[in-house]
This record gives C-alpha cells, structure tokens and sequence, in this order.
C-alpha cells in the first residue's frame, strides 16, 4: 500500500553557516515509517547525530533543530494544529521536543514542506523567511532584545504585511535560558525542552513563514464526513461548553479536588485558596474572549484583562492549567491577576512557564528551609504568594542577572550550585517536573521517569485515571497503561494534531485511522499507527541511550519518594522505592529493554538510511 | 426573504474553521488561503478577532468598481458572473470592508455568494458568531442588551421601617414573596 497523498515529499535543509537551503526529497519509506511530526523530527536527528558520531553540543551549531507538523495538520480534522520542534535539548542533553498549537505548522506545510531542519549559525542575528518556495536569511540585529511581540510585529512591518505566521524567541532564547520557549500566535510556545534557546543559539531570532499552496488531501469529502462526525461528537459532549468557556483552566478546581494540584513547591496536594485562582473566578473578572487553535472547536485558549488593581492593564491570552498552576498555587500565589502578569511576562521573554513556576518554588522553599541564604537571593527576599518576588525573579531568569543566571540553566545547575537542593527540586533528566503530583499515583511517577523528554506529562498522563479508578489496579495494569499513553500520544504528535478531544472529550481514538486513511490514502489501522509510534519511541530511547541514558537516569527525584504529601486526600503518601523499582523492571521487560533500560542494540540498524 | 449573513466578532475564537469549510466547498480543496471569508486576529492591542466576509451591500461597491458589469446584485446576493469577469481585480481593492479575495491559482477573485442560501460557515462555525438571519432580526440583540443594561442602570429609591432605600429596576420582583 503506497502513500497516494498528505505530503509534499519535501524536507527543506537549511545551513546557517554556508547560508544553503536545499530541498530534499523524502522517500516513500521515510513517510510511510515516521508518518511526521515527531517521527519526522526523530529520524532527522538521529541521522545527524550517527553522522556526527554522537558529539552534539545542544546549543553548538551542529545540534539540529527540526520543525515539522503532521500530514494531518491544517486539515480539516478537528484540532489539526499541531507542529513539533525536535532537537537535542539543552535543557536536558538528550533528545528533546516540543509542539506548538495555533496557525504556524499550517503556514509552514503551506509552503509546500512536510519538514523544516535547521543547522549552523548565522553570522548576525536574523529571521529566516520562507516565502512559498523561497527561502531567505534576513540580517536583522535591531531586534537584539526584544520581547517576542515586539519583534513579530516589527518583522510584519518590515515586510509590510500582517498576513506571515512568525515563531519568535524572547529575551530569553537569545540568552539561552535552558528552558526558553519559542512562541506564535502571541502565546501558543513550544514550552518544553529548551527549544527557543537552540534558536538563539544559531542568531535566528524568528521563523517566519507565509505560503498558498493546498494542502494535499486524497479525498477531501470523505474527510469533511468522518471530521463532521467528530465534531458532532465533540459538539454533544456534555463537557464541550466547560471546555470552551474556561478552557484548561476548569483543571484548577479539579486537580485540587482529586488533591493533586502542585502546591507550595509540591509539598501540598490542595490548595485553600484555590478558589481565587479558578476558572470561575477567571470567568466571574477577567475572561474577555475566547482563543482558539487552527480548526479546533473546543478553544481552550482564553483571553484574559486585569480590569483593577497593581495590573491594570495586563492583557493575556492565558493562562492554561500548568501555567496556572505552575505560577500560582505551586507558588503560593492567590492573586489572579499576579498570575496573569507572570504568564504574559512568561510569554514575552520567552521561558517556559512550567520549568520558571517549578524553579522559582524551589528558590522559595530553598530559601524558607534555609539552603538559600539572602545572599544566594541577591539581597532580595521571597516568600510563599510574593507576587513582586515572583515577577522581578522571572525577569532576572530571561536576563541571566543575579540568581536569575542559575536558574537560567536549570534544576541541573541549581543542584550543582547549591547540593542541598537536590532534596527540593522535582526534575527528571534535568527537565523540571510539571503540574501534577506523581505521589497521588505510582503510574504517574513511572511516567514522568519514563518519559523520553523528562518530567513532562505529554507522553504519559494516567493520573486522573489512577486516582479514579485505580486504586487496586495490578502492577502490570499500571505499566500497561502508561505504555499505552506513551505509544498513543506521541502518535498525536506525529499526525499532527492536538490530543485534548482524545484525551477529555472521549472522542474515538479509532477516528484517526480513518482521518489518516483520507489524507494519505494509504490504508492502515490503529494498531499499525501505534506499532509506527512505538517504533519511534524506540528510536528516542536509542538515542538517550548513546548519549548516556541509563536506568539511573529513570529515577524520580527526592521529594516524591521521600517527603510525603502534606495536604489534601493524598496526605502522607509518598512512593515507595521498591514497588517503583518493580514498576520500571515491568516496564523494561514489557517494552522488551534490557535490565539498565536499553533498547536491543541490533535495532539502531532498521534506523539507518534507506 | 432576503436573509444576510451576520458576524459577531465577540464571539469568534480565531479558529478558522469558516476559511477551510468555505475553501472546501467552493474550489474541492484544503486552503483557506482560498475562502472568500478570512479572520483577521490582531494583538494584543487591541484584541480582536474579526471574521471579514461580503456583506452583500446594497450598494455595491464593488459592482460599481466593475468595468465590465461583472458584480450584480440580485435575491439579496451580490453575484459575480465568473464568464464575463476579466480578473482585473479592481473590486478587490474597492471593496470597503476588504472582503474579496484573490489568490494565485484562482482566476477570478474570491467572493462570498452565500452557498446558494445555506452558508457553510455559518453551519461549521463552533462558537455561532456567524449566524445567517433576516434583515429585520439585524440588531435585535443588541436592542435586547441595552435594554437589560438600561434596567440595570436604572434605580428607584423607596423607604423601609423608615430607612431610605434604592434599588435597581432588574431587580425588582427578583426577592423571594
């Protein structure tokens, strides 16, 4: 069965260095094996790194940025708006990616790719434009330190129009913040794993893309019917108002309950006062609009004003649940519109909200456990729901000043500064943990050690389904779930398309067989969808594995097996090490990975070129 | 009865579901780049989301623009007669709203004409900020909603166990008998 459609069989290949774009062909096998998205990412960059014999320097010029969207995106499957940003992250040191909603991945497949890489450095800060067919690098130093909105607005103005998608870094990916983000649609990021300082890195202050073509489909009125049978599933759920009024942020009120929302640097599961940070209370005084991703109909995005108080005026398209929660209860902050200030402070700078909200609660505990001295802190206390705090150290972070440039680096660096802290920070590979406490449920805890980024919930996200129903769940149950989520959802990245129908409005995974089958026309089923997306997770494991992944690096930080939940129903639990140990041992063998986590060896040879 | 295609920007969520839907059915294929309704997104200052489509004027603008009597307006719908367009465009830019369309591989511009009086838009749009309505219903919920603020605005003082109170015209009949 051949691949009819989907694709435009084009990999651009950009060298910042020699200043080349070439347009490569993608062979039949590559698209039919890694079907896009991530896979397309992680095939690119394991290429590069063989060629390079695994010597990498995430933030050095030959580390490979790849951006690909799916064949799915920008179609009319409900919520096709995904791209994935794959590289070797420099938060991390191992693979790493991140995917981004809005418009960008449909105004890049526009332009007639399937894939975008990007290599080298270019010699003075610049944006790289890719204008249908053609593809330029446009020196433009006077955007040195400007916000991320600043600078897409005075791309649009140099090119004297408002029609281009533009992906931009802040502050903080030109200072190679560890975490920083790159950001479209003024606040759609790829959050994770450091990307936007991998841009930095190689002077490309934004990517701008415009394009006209069609997005090839093989049969168009077969994917309007199956996609109207969705959306009129979406439509009748009785959750789809929930979901487009408060968005992700209905998960506040929610995590809390089930007592697994961060909370004072996790050493809560609820918070008192998260009533004054909920959705209600967003749409009671602040929501003034809806936000929604290319071709999505839940538009979980919201658009937020502080209409009184310190800041007035702040206008955001936020929070989402993690940045909410990451910022506000996990930081001891009560104050709304504090959160909204840091989300879109957040977003200007670049730096992920996720990694910023965990690190800072670490300095907050660090400092009130005595490990950080006033010294460490620049002179500047800061305490549980200091909103000024809060603000002034995000600010210090994208600009490396002070203490700031320690966090800069990440949970790895502040461990390395100050030892003690180890016993504070919640990270995984040296990605910092985001916004769900794994004590509630061990299946969580195996996600986040598992996960081929670090401690990320987009492989994995079995908590709510283990704190519900799973209390008795078998060993095997656990890890057979968690495999599950990890083959499931990375195939959402690779299609190209956003999981949330999926994941909280129910909508048939079995859908996506079919949208794939009208878009390539090629024929497959879910379970060879899967088998693809299992390979893939294979393939990042080999590639952790060559740089120095080991079963001592799928490890849950201190705090999870050691300090017990203090609040909430979860109160006193902690896991246990053993019964995590046999988890991972159950893992390894379900996956069929030896005993230290490593892939069999002869498998690096089905990666190699076709 | 002429029905006209109504836009509530307040509503819309930037999703562009009307562009692909719109693309789909008049040209067969996935470009909303090849709508003849487009949302234009600025922020954030200031923050809108506005879907640009033909208001079927009934002065059209662009018909008077025409040079060769290409753009009529009958049954409520500004048509354009693609046989006799010479594709130069002018009513694109005379267009007040700048809600006709050109695109590369479309020969003539790209001009709402209503779906024949079922709009696909309006039927896709998830959030119902394009609604299809008759020419007199135009305004009606705004009239509603001014007069709901009015009465909210509206106070009438009146005195209880000798105590001078206010209270306001929505609210009245709203306390438990």
């Amino acid at each position: 069965m051949t691949i009819k459609s989907g694709y435009f069989r084009k990999h651009l290949a950009v060298d910042l260095t020699t200043g080349e774009a070439e347009r490569r062909d993608l062979s039949e096998e590559f698209l039919q094996r890694y079907i896009g998205g991530r896979g397309f990412g992680a095939k690119i960059v394991w290429d590069n790194l063989v060629r390079r014999r695994f010597q990498v320097d995430p933030l050095g010029p030959e580390n490979l940025l790849v951006i690909a969207p799916g064949p799915l995106t920008g179609t009319y499957v409900p919520s096709s708006s995904k791209t994935s940003f794959v590289a070797i992250s420099p938060a991390t040191g191992i693979y790493g990616d991140s995917s981004m909603g809005g418009t960008f991945g449909i105004e890049l497949r526009q332009t007639g790719i399937d894939a975008l890489s990007i290599t080298g450095v270019a010699p003075e800060l610049s944006f790289l434009f890719l204008d249908n067919g053609e593809t330029s690098v446009v020196p433009m130093p006077e955007l040195a330190g400007k916000t991320s909105l600043e600078a897409e607005g005075m791309i649009k103005n140099r090119l004297g129009t408002h029609q281009v998608a533009v992906a931009t870094i802040g502050v903080g990916g030109e200072n190679r913040v560890r975490f920083a983000c790159v950001n479209a649609d003024w606040s759609r990021n790829a959050g994770r794993t450091g990307v936007g300082a991998i841009l930095g890195s190689k002077n490309i202050k934004a990517v701008v893309v415009r394009g006209n073509r069609d997005l090839p489909v093989h049969d168009i009125q077969g994917l309007m019917a199956e996609s109207n049978r969705a959306y009129a599933y979406m439509k009748g759920h009785k959750f789809f108002k929930l979901w487009q009024n408060e968005g992700l942020m209905n998960v506040m009120r929610y995590a809390n309950e089930i007592g697994i929302l961060p909370t004072h640097n996790f050493k809560d599961g609820t918070f008192a006062r998260v009533g004054m940070i909920d959705g209600e209370t967003m749409l009671q005084g602040y929501k003034i609009g809806d936000s929604a991703c290319f071709a999505c109909s839940m538009c979980c995005g919201n658009i937020c004003l502080v209409k009184q108080g310190k800041h007035v005026g702040v206008v955001t398209e936020g929070p989402e649940y993690e940045s909410c929660a990451m910022l506000g209860s996990n930081l001891g902050v009560d104050d709304f519109s504090v959160v909204l200030a840091a989300n879109r402070l957040c977003d200007e700078y670049g730096i992920d909200t996720i990694s910023t909200g965990n690190l800072i609660g670490a300095v907050i505990e660090g400092y009130e456990r005595g490990i950080l001295s006033l010294d460490d802190l620049d002179g500047q206390a800061i305490a549980w729901g200091h909103g000024d705090a809060v603000l002034e150290l995000i600010r210090k972070i994208a600009h490396r000043e002070g203490i700031g440039d320690v966090l800069a680096d990440g949970s790895r660096r502040v461990v390395a500064t100050w030892p003690e802290m180890e016993k504070v920070v919640l990270a995984v590979k040296g990605l910092e943990q985001s916004a769900y406490d794994s004590r509630a449920a061990s299946s969580m805890a195996l996600a986040y050690a598992t996960s081929d980024i670090g401690a990320h919930h987009t492989r994995a996200w079995t908590i709510a389904r283990e704190v519900e129903q799973g209390q008795q769940w078998s060993a095997e149950e656990k890890v057979d779930l968690v495999i599950y989520h990890q083959t499931l959802r990375p195939l959402f990245d690779m299609l190209g398309v956003c999981r949330l129908p999926w994941i909280e409005l129910g909508l048939n995974e079995r859908h996506y067989e079919n949208f794939y089958r009208y878009v390539t026309g090629k024929k497959a089923t879910l379970e060879e969808l899967l088998a693809l997306s299992n390979d893939v997770y294979n393939l990042t494991r080999l590639i952790n594995a060559r740089l120095g992944v080991t079963r001592a690096d799928d490890t849950m930080p201190y705090k999870v097996h050691s300090c017990p939940v203090q609040t909430g129903p979860h109160a006193g639990k902690t896991i246990d090490k053993d019964e995590f140990n046999k988890l991972l041992a159950l893992y390894y063998a379900k996956r069929g990975w030896d005993e230290n986590g490593v892939p069999p060896r002869e498998l690096e040879a089905t990666f190699s070129d076709a | 009865m002429a029905k006209m295609l109504a836009v509530i920007p307040e509503s819309c969520s930037g999703c562009r579901l009307c562009e692909l839907v719109c693309a789909i059915h008049h040209f067969g294929v996935n470009n909303p780049k090849k709508s003849a309704i487009r949302v234009l997104v600025t922020y954030p200052q200031p923050v809108v989301r506005m879907p640009i489509v033909c208001s079927q004027c009934k002065v059209p603008v662009c018909a008077e623009a025409c040079p060769v009597g290409a753009l009529r307006r009958s049954d409520g719908v500004v048509h354009l007669d693609e046989k006799t367009c010479v594709a130069c465009m002018k009513c694109v830019s005379a267009c007040p709203f700048g809600a006709i369309y050109a695109h590369e591989d479309a020969r003539t511009p790209i001009k709402c004409d209503l779906c024949g009086g079922s709009p696909q838009c309006v039927r896709a749009c998830p959030k119902n900020a394009l609604m299809l309505i008759p020419e007199e219903a135009l305004g009606e919920a705004k009239r509603m909603n001014n007069v709901l603020s009015y009465t909210h605005m509206k106070e009438i003082e009146f005195m209880e166990e000798g105590e001078k109170k206010t209270i306001h015209y929505a609210e009245i009949g709203k306390e438990e008998l």
